[in-house]
């Protein structure tokens, strides 16, 4: 009964949206225009939204030029690691942080919440010299292991934890469930929305992070896409045209997991505790 | 609230355990949540970022022995007019982003959260630009800002704007300009979470106060705001975080120019690390930050708290 | 709960003495890393081995642009197939983060044997953190003709210590569309030419509207693009602490811009537009821009994606100053101090600096900075250049852009910051460079 819309304010719906996508699409548009250009005409003004002369040659020549393949299993081996641990790790501290009670617990989340506040550059340093003292540089262990434990993640979901009421985590204490037991029978079920952001973030992050792959990885073989991207990027010439290319080709798996995740987000799809 | 439940686990843990304390029992069972989190982050990140207090009051090119300097590289910061003027762009730059964004984001997310057809599509079409390269997103809007020919400025001319700024090549503008892209750019990533956090809001409170008779409105503010306010406390401290160590999309757009026009903290700080490799006032200039930052959390630590405790 | 409080303490405070350890320990003996050859060639001193037996192992070599530029893939193939016994291992660094990449590598304690420095002016940084070897011992046991380096081996002589050699130069030249030249009727720029002259016949070759506008010039959004121009006497650096000297060439650049003959700093900036681009698609007569273009010509036109007929003559003078007094910089190649391939390392970097490697260079376009009778000869004879390459690149001397000094970046940084002010007409020319002068002292000390 909350969608039944009127068609007058669904039509109005509708056309803020479309204003809004008009603004949020438009550099993909380009993106896909430019894609299609020659270096030489991708910052012509005005801008040409459809090429004359489209040269889908540069969607062959990403692929000719780089070994994009290898950079795309790569990524994605990373970030699909990466993302398992992070979601399983976080989401066990956050209902430690959320809703168990013990000593100093609050300082350690202001801990966690505070590492979020230091720029990364002043700390890449120390964290470099450490992973080279553990033997990891060069190593896709090395990506894993710094994104994995972002504080980031634990303190999303503890702010989701925080809305379970406890009063359903009682009841199911009382019923003689250990807080293992409460966790993944009550917490974890209720949890999805907030999981799928968690996954479509870190998802997003490891996939389009340059500066830690830049740092970390020397041996070709081991590269992630982004890297990739930037050997067009030449000391005194950049091929836009091929960036742009490799830039679209990368968005997709990015749209893919992000329209499977999505799905969590439909409204009434969450059973909430408090209901009947 | 609190000593109600205390008193409940109390009754339920000492039927349980013998010998052991219910306080201790609590800790280790906490503890044992966060344990596996807590090790990679000790290591990984604590460590490091503990690391960086230490250099702030040394001298260090990043290789030789570090030298002890005091409050020098605090007294340089704070003695450089580019850094001054970065802090209160920063914090003019913070202000807006987090104000705006926020407002936006609950109002897109409120928007969509409804079931429509094609509503899949909106919901991806607004958080691309989170999503898209920073080059392409950098190279569209320094196109859009152009003074002559952009079209920002064709429809300001429209609506009879006779001088439209020069956005991004003017030191007036280009601070402004930089707030609306990093607006753009971030709304989408903080509807996703409000959107997710609508999706707690149990639709029979929602039902029962459309019976009670409250328009959309009252709805809104009297049922579902409230709730909402865990994910807001995460959104405006995220973006609060964020602003204040958001470097990529500035580069790309102006490298923090004309001048210094949109020279941030955290492009001093790069410039002061990657730039003169001077590690010591890199990091007592991201303590400054890091400062502004903690005061902010603890205030807003303070709100919540309040919030919980109604 | 006690026990473990202690334990994540003592564990917390031996990760943190390691961490330390770890960075500060990168030179482990501080005392001997200003001079590290002298232990890793004492033996290898006193048993002088002319000609080195059979070479094996491993080297890592730290580069950029190894898909984009052709000068890499052929020194390494270069070297590997003069010594077989020999696999060179590189690690291809994207270019614009080359200095960060290389830094916090050299800074993390990596093991790379050799290192290619893309910013010359990097390296005074890197040399004072005691991470380049000296090369002295090994120049004198080699017998290397320093002489043949023109002099740009000096500016990589710090403190006494050799720190690196040069195997490239790059110099700007003035590159021009003959096509616009006889379209208008007019001669092509000669290799004697002062700026005053220059900007006369840019104003002539200026032509058409629109879509169709021939601009006499072309200055890309650098500070290089103005500031060079500055220092093109060998008389000022831009390390100076009074920047007058910029002012008759910005005041020539804002004025070609007010009169439309060269596109305006804004455009270029918020178009992204390459200076190559702009030049290769023909809407530019004339501009002023390091060999390196050279190499990038040649492949637009191989291509086809550029069909303009270009040619090249000496960089315009300052009044006063003899034509072949230009502007350019070096890249240099050096060893790692901690590298535990010292003298494997060494041949790799006598290799490339040397006779053969001026060879390699020469041949895929770029100008080697080995100077020998034949190098000239063989770069401006690659296929693709144009005629008169030879004449034009004739130079008589050769100011660095960037001093190789304390504090160069950070002046550099600066001066890039102000020069957009002044391009973007802000604010008033002499309070900018009055500035400029301020700041450049704040920084310097």
């Amino acid at each position: 009964m909350l969608n039944k819309l009127s068609p007058w304010k669904k039509a109005g719906l509708y056309i803020v949206l479309i204003l809004v996508c008009v603004l949020t699409l438009l550099p993909l548009v380009w993106m896909l225009s430019a894609s299609l250009k020659l270096d030489k005409d991708v910052f012509r003004i005005p801008i040409e939204w459809i090429p004359s002369n489209p040269a889908w040659s540069n969607y062959q020549r990403i692929w000719d030029q780089v070994p994009m393949l290898r950079f795309t299993f790569n990524t994605f081996k990373i970030t699909v690691i990466t993302t398992i641990i992070q979601v399983f790790t976080c989401s066990f501290a956050a209902y430690g942080f959320a809703k168990c009670q013990f000593k100093g617990r609050n300082l350690l989340f202001l801990i966690y919440v505070a590492t979020i506040a230091v720029p990364w550059q002043v700390y890449m340093l120390p964290q470099y010299s450490m992973i080279q003292q553990f033997g990891l540089v060069d190593t896709h262990a090395s990506l894993i292991l710094l994104h994995a434990f972002d504080a980031f993640g634990v303190f999303l979901l503890r702010q989701f934890c925080m809305g379970i009421p406890n009063e359903l985590l009682e009841a199911a204490r009382i019923d003689g469930l250990s807080e293992y037991g409460v966790y993944r029978k009550i917490v974890l079920p209720q949890m999805g929305p907030s999981i799928a952001t968690l996954v479509i973030f870190t998802f997003v992050t490891n996939w389009n992070d340059f500066m830690g792959p830049m740092i970390y990885l020397n041996s070709t073989e081991l590269k992630t896409v982004q890297l990739g991207i930037r050997m067009f990027m030449g000391q005194y010439s950049t091929e836009y045209g091929l960036i742009m290319a490799a830039s679209v080709v990368s968005l997709i798996p990015v749209v893919i997991v992000f329209l499977i995740f999505q799905k969590q987000f439909v409204q009434g799809i969450a059973t909430s505790g408090l209901k009947g | 609230m609190a000593t109600k439940e205390k008193a409940d686990r109390n009754a339920a843990a000492s039927k349980k355990s013998s010998g052991m304390t219910l306080k201790r029992r609590q800790t280790i069972v906490g503890m044992s949540f966060i344990t596996p989190n807590f090790i990679g982050f000790f290591v990984l990140i604590l460590i490091p970022v503990l690391f960086t207090f230490r250099l702030c009051f040394s001298r260090w090119d990043g290789y030789n022995p570090m030298e002890f300097a005091g409050l020098e590289n605090f007294r340089y910061i704070f003695t450089h007019k580019v850094f001054q003027d970065a802090v209160i762009k920063t914090l003019i730059f913070t202000v807006c982003s987090v104000g705006i964004t926020t407002f936006l984001s609950l109002g897109l997310a409120v928007l969509i959260n409804q079931k429509l057809k094609g509503i899949g599509i909106f919901r991806t079409a607004i958080f691309f630009p989170y999503v898209a390269s920073v080059v392409a997103v950098a190279a569209v809007w320094q196109m859009l800002f152009q003074k002559d020919m952009g079209l920002i400025n064709e429809v300001l001319r429209f609506f009879g704007v006779a001088d439209p700024p020069g956005w991004l090549a003017s030191t007036k503008w280009a601070l402004t300009g930089v707030i609306i892209v990093n607006i753009w750019k971030s709304m989408g990533y903080y509807m996703i979470i409000y959107l997710a956090a609508l999706q707690d809001v149990p639709t029979s409170l929602v039902e029962a106060s459309m019976i009670d008779g409250a328009n959309a409105w009252q709805r809104f503010w009297k049922v579902k705001w409230p709730l909402l306010s865990n994910a807001t406390f995460f959104v405006v401290m995220m973006l609060t975080i964020n602003s204040f160590k958001s470097f990529d999309l500035i580069y790309a757009l102006t490298e923090g120019g004309p001048g210094t026009a949109t020279t941030l903290m955290s492009n001093y700080i790069y410039n002061q690390s990657f730039v003169s490799w001077d590690y010591g006032r890199a990091s007592a200039a991201a303590m400054v930050l890091f400062a502004i930052v903690a005061v902010i959390t603890l205030f807003q630590f303070r709100i919540e708290k309040k919030f919980s405790n109604d | 709960m006690k026990l473990k409080k202690i334990l994540s303490l003592a564990l917390a405070g031996t990760m943190c003495l390691s961490l330390l350890a770890g960075c500060s320990g990168g030179t482990p003996d501080p005392t001997a890393s200003p001079n590290p050859p002298a232990n890793s060639t004492g033996t290898e001193a006193s048993t002088p081995v002319n000609e080195p037996t059979e070479l094996t192992g491993t080297l890592k070599v730290s580069v950029w642009d190894m898909t984009a530029a052709p000068i890499y893939p052929a020194l390494i193939k270069g070297f590997e197939d003069a010594h077989p016994g020999v696999t060179i291992d590189p690690i291809d660094i994207p270019a614009a983060d080359y200095g960060t990449k290389l830094s916090v590598m050299l800074n993390g304690g990596s093991d790379v044997d050799v290192f290619f420095v893309k910013d010359a002016d990097t390296i005074y940084s890197i040399a004072g953190r005691g991470q380049m070897t000296d090369l002295s011992s090994y120049i004198a046991r080699d017998g290397v003709d320093l002489s043949k380096y023109a002099g740009m081996d000096a500016n990589l002589n710090i403190d006494g210590k050799q720190v690196a050699l040069p195997y490239t130069n790059s110099y700007y030249a003035l590159f021009y569309n003959k096509d616009i030249f006889d379209a208008a009727g007019v001669d092509y720029p000669s290799n004697d030419m002062t700026w005053a002259e220059f900007e006369e016949l840019a104003k002539k070759v200026t032509m058409g509207e629109g879509v169709d506008k021939k601009y006499g010039a072309h200055f890309h959004t650098w500070q290089a693009c103005v500031q060079n121009w500055g220092v093109q006497d060998g008389e000022h650096t831009i390390m100076d602490t009074d920047y007058s000297f910029f002012k008759p060439y910005y005041e020539m650049v804002l004025r070609m811009q007010d009169e439309g003959i060269c596109m305006d700093f804004g455009t270029l900036k918020s178009g992204n537009i390459a200076y190559a681009s702009a030049f290769a698609d023909g809407s530019v007569a004339m501009l002023p821009m390091g060999s390196w273009l050279c190499t990038t010509m040649i492949g637009k036109i191989e291509s086809g994606e550029s069909s303009v007929n270009w040619g090249v003559a000496t960089l315009p003078h300052p009044e006063g100053v003899e034509a072949g007094y230009v502007v350019g910089s070096t890249t240099p190649v050096a060893i790692n101090a901690k590298s535990p391939n010292q003298d494997l390392a060494w041949e790799f970097v006598k290799f490339v600096t040397g006779p053969e490697g001026a060879k390699i260079t020469a041949s895929v376009g770029s100008f080697p900075a080995y100077q020998d009778d034949e190098a000239l000869a063989l770069v401006t004879s690659v296929d693709g250049m144009p005629e008169g390459a030879q004449e034009a690149f004739k130079v008589k001397h050769v100011a660095l852009d960037r001093p190789i000094a304390d504090k160069v970046s950070e002046v550099n940084q600066m001066l890039g910051e102000q020069h957009s002010l002044i391009m973007l007409g802000e604010s008033d020319l002499d309070a900018v460079l009055a500035d400029m002068a301020e700041q450049s002292k704040a920084i310097q000390g």
